[in-house]
């Protein structure tokens, strides 16, 4: 039943001929077709099968809660820790366990004081302030007794590193006595340079994810789907249609009941009207995603968040950018808020801030040599906390993304962009 | 599926002229070094040799080795004394030899 009525709006609308315009069609967005059964991305859904599998199911998601509690009390130690000093200076360069210590702080000598992050504090004469055994056995094992607002994982609590490995962390963290020995300024985090990118990102010599602009969203444009129709039925002349549309989106989806983003746009829509078979992250979503934001390029972001159901999606997103995921025990915000940890350094990555994270979305990455969305970003942050993430079509993504895309409302669209 | 190649080649020179020519050819340039999830090493399939004749004499000739990164991008400068046609042509291990032709005015 609901697919002929839906049938029926589509007719309906090629009847309005060219002169529909686009930002009228997103204001009645219940005229605009849409499959509402279904997912819109792979179920169950498996992470890709590069990147890293782990077992992450006893701790936070955007989606669940799950972590152990914080600890109330530090934990008691009586005298000095047992710990070899030399095995906690191996320990902390340990890039298998979380990144290791140098990640976030730099510490004298340890790793060659390669390549430190900022952060957390600057440790190198950490040997000379007084702390007790047991004081840096609790900051090790669960900073959160000491400092409610900590950025530090809590190591112990969550199973990263055991009681004796932390006993030798904090025999390394009295060897430390004197000053980092930066051998070049690229060392030190407070004085290397953050990343610039300036090259032009809409060359396609220059950014692969202009093809999909140059080809591959064209091709597909004007491909009949299995109900005959194409984009190109409709949408005669994209350039003029899709102008400003994209800088409005993400937006809330009242017969969906969460907030859509442009790729599940894509794939419902797809589904409704031509029938194609478009999930999120397939190549053709990818293209179409690129594309329609291309065509609003230089439209200013204009994300709705003041109607009540969007007020109450941005509410939601920033909850969860508030939220501490994963083994490592890192907020969204932890990384990405200018007041904590943007502008700062993970070793050599340079934390970028909410506003200005998501106007050239999706982006070309040249690390990776592949294009990624909103969403696939978002998973990947996850992961690399050691998060479970979520399918790229969940709601919470949803709320998530009207939260951080309304960051750089005013701002101007500028996709694909290139980054590391 | 081999992707299209992209050329940027200006339309029109003058005679004596040194126009500069830009090629990319979509391709994963698979080195032969890395490992599959299985542990397999992944054969070795990369461009080898690229071409650029002008109506028919070599203008740019070049050998790629497995280290250059996916996506080989030529950016080279010819001096033009009358109009023709390029040919560029990319080589792959497996044979194929992916070819386009622009072709320019020199007045």
């Amino acid at each position: 039943m609901r697919r002929a009525a839906l049938v029926t709006i589509f007719v309906a609308g090629i009847t309005l001929g060219p002169g529909v315009r686009p930002s009228n069609v997103a204001a009645q967005s219940a005229a605009v077709p849409l499959a509402l059964d279904g997912e819109a991305s792979a179920r169950p859904w498996h992470r890709y099968h590069e990147w890293p599998q782990r077992d992450s199911a006893k701790f936070n998601t955007l989606a669940m809660l799950a972590s152990p509690p914080a600890p109330t009390q530090p934990r008691k130690v009586a005298g000095s820790v047992a710990g070899n000093s030399a095995l906690g200076a191996k320990l902390a360069a340990d890039r298998s366990r979380g990144g290791s210590c140098l990640a976030c702080h730099v510490m004298g000598p340890a790793g060659d004081a390669d390549l430190p992050g900022n952060l957390g504090p600057d440790l190198s004469q950490i040997g000379n302030a007084g702390l007790g055994d047991e004081t840096l056995f609790n900051f090790v094992y669960d900073a959160r007794v000491y400092n409610a607002d900590t950025l530090m994982p809590p190591w112990g609590t969550h199973g990263i590193f055991d009681d004796q490995e932390i006993g030798h962390l904090v025999a390394f963290l009295k060897t430390l006595k004197a000053p980092a020995p930066f051998k070049s300024d690229l060392d030190d985090p407070a004085k290397r340079p953050p990343p610039v990118e300036n090259r032009d990102n809409l060359d396609s010599m220059l950014n692969p994810a202009m093809w999909a602009v140059d080809d591959k969203a064209p091709a597909l444009w004007t491909e009949a789907g299995p109900k005959g129709a194409a984009c190109a039925s409709c949408h005669r002349d994209p350039a003029r249609a899709f102008k400003t549309w994209a800088a409005g989106m993400p937006r809330w989806e009242p017969r969906l009941e969460k907030v859509m983003g442009i790729e599940e746009f894509v794939t419902r829509h797809a589904r409704a009207t031509t029938g194609h078979a478009w999930p999120i992250e397939s190549a053709e979503n990818g293209a179409l995603a690129v594309y329609l934001r291309f065509l609003a390029n230089g439209s200013t972001i204009a994300v709705d968040q003041e109607s009540a159901p969007a007020k109450a999606a941005y509410a939601r997103g920033e909850a969860l950018a508030h939220r501490k995921v994963g083994q490592l025990n890192f907020a969204c915000l932890d990384c990405h808020d200018a007041g904590r940890g943007a502008g700062k350094w993970i070793r050599g990555q340079w934390l970028a801030q909410l506003r200005g994270a998501l106007d050239h979305y999706p982006t070309w990455r040249t690390s990776l040599q592949a294009t990624w969305d909103v969403r696939k970003r978002f998973q990947w942050c996850q992961v690399a906390v050691w998060a479970d993430e979520l399918p790229p079509d969940a709601k919470e993504y949803g709320d998530l993304e009207l939260y951080v895309t309304a960051q750089s409302n005013g701002l101007k669209l500028n996709v694909p962009g290139i980054r590391h | 599926m081999a992707e299209k190649p992209r050329i940027k080649v200006p339309k029109e020179a003058k005679k004596g002229e040194v126009v500069e020519i830009k090629t990319l050819l979509a391709h994963p340039m698979e080195s032969g070094l890395r490992k599959d999830d299985a542990g397999a090493l992944v054969p070795r399939k990369i461009i080898n040799r690229f071409t650029c004749e002008f109506n028919g004499a070599l203008a740019f000739a070049c050998e790629l080795e497995p280290a250059i990164a996916a996506n080989p991008y030529f950016q080279f400068t010819v001096r033009l004394e009358e109009s023709g046609t390029f040919r560029f042509t990319w080589i792959d291990d497996d044979g194929t030899a992916i070819m386009a032709d622009e072709t320019i005015t020199v007045a």
